[in-house]
C-alpha cells in the first residue's frame, strides 16, 4: 500500500514535470509577451524590464531557472497585478474555486447514484422517463444557459419571497454557494446518473443478485448490499476526473456569478501572457487533477476487493 | 405428506417475439432425504420450473399462469412464506450453475454466508461469522477461518461452489435445490462436489432436487429422475426404471447420446437428430414426435401419461407419458419397456 502510493506519487511528479515544460514552451511560441501594453514603450525601456525579469536570456536559460524556482515552490509574481505573487494568488483564489467545486462534485455525485438508482428500480416507468429526458437536457446544454437560468431562477424566486433566499450573484456565505455550486455540478451529475442507471440495470441481471433472492434476504438488503455497492464502482472510477473539469471548468460559473475564484485568473493570465500566472495556474490544476486520479483510485482499492494496492 | 409438493406448474414468459410456453404441466412430489433428479436437454424447462416455484424468476416478463407449490402441506407458491418467515434460504437453499459469477465479488465469503444466519436465525454479527467458519470447513474447505475472510476472486470455481453449499445449508434447510451445480466445473472437481452432497445429505437428511443434463450424475445420485422435455415432464420413475426400463423414447434418445466407456458393440454416440420444438406455439400432439424414431399419426394428439408399474412399498410410480403404451398399439418399438 505504501509502496503503491509512493510510486504513484512519483509517477505524479513526473507527469507534472511534464505539464510544466509542455506549457511553458508552447506558451513561450504564443506571439507576444507580458510587457506588451497599450503605451508604447522605447527599446531601451523595453530591453530594461526584459533585462529586470530575465526575459532576455536565452529560453533554455529560462527554462532551467523556471524548474529551479518551482521546484523550491515558487512561481514568482505576477507580470500584469503589481506585487502579487502567484502563489498568493492561488492560495486566495483557488480556496473559493475549491469550496464551490467539492460543493458541486458533492451535489454531482449524491444526485447521481440516486437519480440513477432510482431511474434503475423505475426502469420504462413515468419516474424514469422523466428523470432521462432531464438528463439529455442536462448533458447537452451548456453550463452558461444553467448559470443564466439560475440566476433568472434566483431573481424571481427571491422576488416571490419577498427577501433574499439566494445571492445572485457575489461570494462569502454558504447561501452564495448553492445556486452556483449545482450549477456547476448539473452536467456531471446528469453524466453520472445516466452512468449509475445502465450499471444498476446491469447487476440486476447478475447472477450474485439471484443468489441474494434464493438466500431469502429482505428487499432492502439485497438492494443496499448486493446492488447498490457493485453498481457504484464504475461511478466511482469517473469521480476523479470528474472533479478535476468541475474545479478547473467552473470559470465560467465563476464569471456568471461574479465568485472570485482562480478560474479567473486563469483565463485572464492566458490573455494577458502573464508568464508567471500561466504557468503556476497550469501547474498548479495539473497537479490538483493527479492528486485527484491517485486519490479515487486509492478509494477504489477500499470499494473494490479486487483491485489490489500493490 | 410429501415435503415438497409441486402441481400441474404453467410458466409462461412474455417476450417481443410473442408467449413462450415454458412450462406445460409439470408435477413433482420430494420426499425427506430423497433426491430427485430433473433431466433434459438444455431449454426444456428444467430450471424455469424450480426457479419459478421459488420465485427467482423475474416477474414480468415470467408469469406462473397456474399450478401450486406447497412445503409440508403450506403453500409456498413464488417463494411465499411460512407463519410469516421467510422460505428461501431457511427451508429450501440452492445452488447455481456458474458459482464464478454466483456471488457478490465486493464482499467476504464469510460475510455472505453468514448473511442467511443473520437474517433468519437472528445471530449476531460475530456469532454468525463463527458459523460461517464451520461450515466451511463442513464443505471441506482448507483454512476456512482465512478464507472466510477472502473474496470470491481469491477462490478456484470448485472451492466457490463449495462455498456456496456451505451458505445454501447454513440455515439448515429441509430441500437443497441444486441447478446445474457441476455443469461449470472440471471432472474431478464435480465429483468431489457431488460426494459432498451426498455426504451432507446423509449427514443431515435433506432432499435434493438436482437439475443436470448430465446422466452419469443421475446415476450417481438419483433416488428418482424425472425426465424432461418441451416444458412437460415425458417420462418418471426410480433411477433403476428410468435406466434399465426406460419407457420414452426420449429417455432412449438421451441414453443412446451419453458417452460411456464400455468397449464392448464399440457403439458410437448417437445424438437426436433436430432440436426441441418451438415453445411460442407448442405442438398439440407430442412435444418429441418430430424427432421420434417411433412417430406415428396418433402423435398428433396429446399422449395422455400411462402407468408402466405402480409404486411398490419401496420404489416410485414408473410413468411415460407417450402413445406407444396405448393398448392398442402394436409397433414393436425397440428397447422401449412397456411394461411386464
Amino acid at each position: 500500500m505504501g509502496r503503491y502510493i509512493l510510486r504513484r506519487l512519483v509517477q505524479g511528479v513526473i507527469t507534472v514535470w511534464f505539464i510544466a515544460t509542455a506549457t511553458f514552451f508552447a506558451m513561450h511560441n504564443v506571439p507576444g509577451d507580458p510587457l506588451q501594453s497599450d503605451k508604447a514603450v522605447s527599446a531601451e525601456i523595453r530591453a530594461n524590464l526584459e533585462a529586470r525579469y530575465g526575459l532576455d536570456k536565452p529560453l533554455m536559460e529560462q527554462y532551467f531557472i523556471y524548474l529551479a524556482n518551482m521546484a523550491q515552490g515558487d512561481f514568482g509574481i505576477s507580470f500584469t497585478q503589481q506585487n502579487r505573487e502567484v502563489n498568493d494568488i492561488i492560495a486566495e483564489h483557488f480556496r473559493i474555486s475549491a469550496a464551490l467545486g467539492i460543493l458541486a462534485i458533492a451535489f454531482a455525485a449524491l444526485g447521481g447514484i440516486l437519480w440513477g438508482a432510482l431511474t434503475a428500480l423505475y426502469r420504462n416507468r413515468l419516474p424514469d422517463i422523466v428523470i432521462m429526458l432531464l438528463v439529455i437536457l442536462g448533458i447537452s446544454v451548456p453550463g452558461f444557459v444553467f448559470a443564466g437560468l439560475g440566476q433568472l431562477g434566483v431573481v424571481n424566486l427571491n422576488a416571490a419571497l419577498g427577501f433574499t433566499l439566494f445571492p445572485v450573484g457575489g461570494w462569502g456565505t454558504v447561501s452564495h454557494m448553492i445556486v452556483p455550486a449545482l450549477v456547476l455540478g448539473l452536467g456531471t451529475m446528469a453524466f453520472l446518473t445516466r452512468l449509475m442507471r445502465s450499471s444498476m440495470l446491469e447487476i440486476a441481471n447478475a447472477d450474485f443478485l439471484r443468489t441474494a433472492r434464493a438466500k431469502g434476504l429482505p428487499a432492502n438488503r439485497i438492494f443496499r448490499k448486493h446492488q447498490l455497492r457493485n453498481a457504484i464502482l464504475p461511478v466511482v472510477t469517473v469521480l476523479g476526473p470528474s472533479i478535476a473539469a468541475i474545479t478547473t471548468g467552473g470559470f465560467v460559473v465563476e464569471l456568471v456569478f461574479a465568485i472570485p475564484g482562480l478560474g479567473r485568473y486563469f483565463v485572464q493570465a492566458v490573455q494577458q501572457s502573464d508568464y508567471t500566472v500561466i504557468m503556476g495556474t497550469t501547474v498548479f490544476y495539473g497537479a490538483f487533477l493527479v492528486f485527484m486520479v491517485i486519490v479515487v483510485d486509492i478509494i477504489y482499492g477500499f470499494v473494490d476487493p479486487r483491485v489490489r494496492l500493490e | 405428506m410429501a415435503l415438497l409438493e409441486v402441481s400441474d406448474l404453467h410458466v409462461e414468459f412474455d417476450t417481443y417475439g410473442g408467449t413462450v410456453h415454458a412450462v406445460r404441466g409439470v408435477d413433482f412430489r420430494l420426499d425427506e432425504g430423497q433426491t430427485l433428479a430433473i433431466v433434459g436437454e438444455s431449454g426444456c424447462g428444467k430450471s424455469v420450473t424450480v426457479q419459478s416455484f421459488t420465485g427467482l424468476i423475474p416477474m414480468p416478463p415470467g408469469r406462473i399462469v397456474r399450478g401450486g407449490a406447497t412445503l409440508r402441506g403450506h403453500d409456498i407458491l413464488g417463494g411465499g412464506r411460512i407463519d410469516g418467515k421467510e422460505v428461501r434460504g431457511r427451508e429450501i437453499g440452492m445452488i447455481f450453475q456458474d458459482p464464478m459469477t454466483s456471488l457478490n465479488p465486493t464482499m467476504t465469503i464469510g460475510d455472505q454466508i453468514a448473511e442467511p444466519l443473520q437474517v433468519h436465525a437472528g445471530m449476531k454479527r460475530r456469532t454468525a461469522h463463527a458459523r460461517a467458519v464451520e461450515l466451511l470447513e463442513m464443505t471441506r474447505i482448507p483454512e476456512p477461518a482465512k478464507r472466510a475472510e477472502q473474496y470470491p476472486f481469491e477462490f478456484s470455481g470448485g472451492m466457490l461452489q463449495r462455498a456456496m453449499i456451505a451458505m445454501a445449508l447454513s440455515c439448515e434447510p429441509s430441500v437443497l435445490i441444486a441447478d446445474e451445480p457441476t455443469t461449470a466445473l472440471d471432472v474431478t472437481i464435480q465429483a468431489q462436489i457431488l460426494d459432498l452432497m451426498v455426504d451432507l445429505q446423509r449427514e443431515n437428511g435433506m432432499a435434493i432436487a438436482l437439475i443436470t443434463h448430465d446422466l452419469g450424475v443421475v446415476a450417481r445420485m438419483a433416488d428418482e429422475v424425472l425426465v424432461m422435455y418441451a416444458g412437460q415432464v415425458v417420462e418418471r420413475g426410480s433411477v433403476d426404471d428410468v435406466f434399465y426400463r426406460s419407457a420414452h423414447p426420449y429417455t432412449l434418445g438421451l441414453k443412446a447420446a451419453m458417452p460411456t466407456n464400455q468397449s464392448e458393440g464399440e457403439q458410437d454416440l448417437q445424438p437426436i437428430d433436430g432440436s426441441p420444438p418451438d415453445l411460442f406455439a407448442p405442438p398439440e400432439g407430442c412435444g418429441y414426435a418430430a424427432r421420434c424414431p417411433f412417430a406415428m399419426e396418433a402423435c398428433q394428439g396429446p399422449p395422455p401419461v400411462y402407468g408402466i408399474r405402480a409404486a411398490a412399498a419401496d420404489a416410485y410410480d414408473h410413468e411415460s407419458r407417450c402413445w406407444l403404451h396405448h393398448e392398442d398399439c402394436d409397433i414393436a418399438a425397440e428397447g422401449v419397456h412397456k411394461g411386464e
